[in-house]
């Protein structure tokens, strides 16, 4: 059939509240941002234009080098962890468990994850305390974990798992479910025992679910904030500082707005290429 | 399918200029909006939802001395004057500028230099009478200090107006019950130390809580070592000098030797304080507030802080300017000359309000020093050695930056030469 000169015009205004929407509040502060990061501004006073002075500061700033480097450690780490714990609770809920307890279990997981991460980092700034917390409690150990730097970073990775691991889980869950059982059986008549349907049968299938819940993980734990603002300060001496952060600390508490907008786009480009390289990987192992 | 492919770049482009236009609008602020063209006065200051109670009880009083001003206050809680700035800033750069705000010394230099301020000049000289009245009943320090650090330009921006000075609460009960004597005016560093050792042996409970908050905890040390965080005009940071790392290394011993419980948890001083698990914690007239809900008042006194060199406490004071861009200029000084007031101020003494009238007269009167522990005059007096806290344009930054070295101190993550020396390094760069 041939288009109609004005079919197209139901399509556009069909799109146009999300692309709208779109425009307004992630394309637009997108382009304002790419204009601050060429400005040096303190917000009271008049901006000036500093050509690309915030980005020669981003190489040289040690700081900006610390919290990327921490950023990354953080996302890495939670990738891996969320995925392999997350399959871990998954399987575990899937195979071993009635409807009746899976529903109060999956809940049960799930719930931290709907809790604001400020009521989150301040309960368990209660937990860590050095003197009367839980965790020191139940450890028998005078560790002050927040303010050490060694431990600052690796306590929040932990504290996180509590608070996000849920959401990979359920995800991870609901992929598990869609695994048909016939193939199941298919291969456990050609003799294939429980490790092999888990590899050949379970994991291929579900690896579309797998791919998205580590693109979702990656980018959240990229932008992650909260937990580090309220629990740490990005302290000991920026050992838990993520990019961020930094961005926050930068552009409103140091007033340097271009210097927080280069920031921004530092993370933007970021997780573009990651996301990206994600994708291109994923055609290897990705079965659609 | 050529027309549709031209229509749909067409799209784009118009769309695409809607985005630009808006991202330039959101690059440039504007003066207009916000409180300044609504009919109501607009005010905006620091408090908890505990203490904005209270001021709207002063505010009660003023609409009904005035009830031709239509006054809109808002409380913004927050704990440190540092992010109430911050939050300050993105409003006025979003274009909401208030009438009258409340601003405490850490921010009076970064406010009055950019320009946002009216001057307050004319104001003063036609009601000379009043103002001079109330300059009469204050220490003259205050006034001096207001001059000179409160702007740059010879202009009055500010009146000084009430002030915390920092002073060592402490529990009578616990320093009976180890049979140390109370802490008297003069007492030294090394009388601090000991009468913590004695009270930790024969209570078990801790002596001080050491922090790092650079007006609570760092500054009173600083200064009662005759040193400070930066030189007299603010302008070089001065936070590694051997006085401020002996006074980085006094208070690491503390946490070290278990005499204060470490930083960075989640101990409450005050309450630990009326529970008599801490016999003394730092502060000015703040924790008022809670020691009376605790009904603590009668169970602790204040003194000056211990000295080592020489007398020494931290000061900061509140200034309510008026916003140039304000439409209600007039009746925005009418409602500061009524917090300058006796009656305004009395009452909100009375009241308990988190901090020292300016007024020495009431100070010194019941309202002030009633329900208050032994010794609150002290927070006055203090006054007469106290020294400005120091405070550059970036106060935020530089709180950060002073407070993350002490932390690193404190923790014992780094020796205090090298954190101070860190912090020093990332001052400089802030100045």
């Amino acid at each position: 059939m041939k288009p109609q000169r004005r079919d197209w015009l139901p399509g556009y205004l069909f799109i146009s509240p999300a692309v709208l929407l779109f425009l307004v509040f992630v394309a637009a502060p997108l382009v304002a941002a790419f204009g601050l990061s060429l400005f040096h501004w303190d917000l009271l006073s008049t901006p000036e234009f500093a050509g690309l002075d915030n980005f020669r500061q981003l190489v040289t700033d040690g700081a900006t080098i610390r919290a990327v480097i921490n950023t990354f450690v953080f996302a890495i780490s939670s990738v891996i962890t969320h995925i392999g714990i997350g399959m871990l609770l998954a399987l575990g809920v899937h195979r071993t468990m009635t409807r009746g307890t899976k529903y109060f279990v999956r809940t049960a997981f799930f719930f931290p994850f709907l809790v604001s991460w400020a009521a989150v980092a301040l309960v368990w700034k209660y937990v860590l305390d050095p003197t009367f917390g839980l965790a020191n409690y139940y450890l028998s150990a005078t560790t002050n974990w927040l303010a050490s730097p060694t431990w600052a970073l690796p306590t929040l990775i932990v504290v996180d798992w509590w608070h996000t691991i849920g959401y990979t889980f359920i995800i991870l869950l609901a992929g598990l479910q869609t695994v048909p059982a016939q193939l199941h059986e298919a291969a456990r008549v050609d003799g294939a025992n429980a490790w092999w349907r888990f590899w050949s049968v379970t994991l291929p299938v579900m690896s579309p679910t797998i791919f998205f819940a580590t693109v979702i993980t990656f980018i959240g734990a990229f932008q992650i904030f909260d937990p580090m603002v309220i629990m740490t300060q990005g302290g000991p001496d920026g050992a838990t500082r993520s990019i961020v952060q930094y961005t926050y600390e930068k552009g409103f508490q140091s007033f340097e707005i271009g210097y927080a907008a280069a920031l921004s786009l530092v993370l933007f480009v970021v997780i573009m290429i990651v996301t990206g390289l994600q994708f291109r990987l994923s055609r290897r192992w990705v079965h659609l | 399918m050529n027309q549709s492919q031209l229509s749909r770049r067409r799209f784009l482009q118009a769309t695409g200029g809607t985005a630009l236009a808006a991202a330039l609008a959101g690059c440039g602020g504007s003066d207009g909006g916000g409180g300044s063209s609504t009919k109501e006065l607009s005010f905006v200051y620091m408090g908890t939802a505990e203490q904005q109670a209270t001021w709207n009880k002063l505010f009660a009083k003023f609409s009904e001395k005035h009830p031709e001003i239509k006054l809109k206050a808002e409380g913004i809680p927050l704990s440190n004057w540092g992010d109430f700035f911050n939050k300050l800033s993105t409003r006025l750069a979003g274009g909401q500028v208030p009438d009258v705000i409340q601003v405490a010394t850490e921010g009076q230099r970064l406010f009055a230099s950019k320009g946002l301020l009216a001057p307050l000049d004319d104001y003063i000289a036609k009601d000379k009478s009043t103002i001079d009245e109330y300059y009469a009943d204050m220490d003259p320090n205050l006034i001096e200090w207001n001059k000179k650090y409160s702007s740059t330009d010879g202009k009055t921006y500010y009146l000084p107006g009430e002030f915390n000075t920092m002073c060592m609460w402490y529990s009578k009960d616990l320093f009976a019950k180890a049979g140390v004597p109370e802490p008297t005016a003069k007492w030294t560093w090394d009388d601090f130390r000991h009468a913590c050792e004695q009270i930790k042996a024969k209570t078990g409970a801790f002596g001080y809580a050491a922090g790092p908050e650079y007006f609570a905890a760092i500054m009173p040390w600083l200064l009662t070592n005759g040193t400070s965080s930066f030189s007299d005009d603010w302008s070089k940071p001065t936070y590694n000098d051997a006085k401020a790392i002996e006074a980085a290394e006094f208070n690491r011993a503390l946490v070290a030797d278990k005499l204060s419980p470490p930083p960075g948890g989640t101990f409450d001083a005050t309450t630990a304080a009326a529970q008599g698990k801490l016999a003394m914690f730092g502060g000015g007239r703040w924790p008022i507030i809670s020691i009376r809900n605790l009904k603590a008042t009668a169970k602790m006194g204040i003194v000056p802080w211990p000295t080592k060199v020489e007398q020494g406490s931290p000061v900061g004071w509140n200034g309510y300017p008026i916003m140039k861009a304000s439409k209600k200029k007039d009746d925005a000084w009418t409602f500061i000359k009524f917090l300058i007031s006796t009656e305004g101020s009395s009452f909100f003494a009375q009241l308990g309000g988190t901090i020292v009238p300016a007024r020495k007269s009431i100070a010194n009167s019941e309202s002030f020093l009633t329900d208050a522990p032994k010794g609150t005059e002290y927070l006055y007096q203090a006054l007469s050695y106290a020294t400005p806290i120091p405070s550059p344009d970036k106060g935020a930054a530089v709180q950060k930056a002073v407070e993350d070295g002490w932390k690193q101190v404190l923790t014992g993550n780094a020796s205090p030469a090298d954190a101070l020396g860190k912090a020093q390094t990332a001052l400089e760069g802030l100045v």
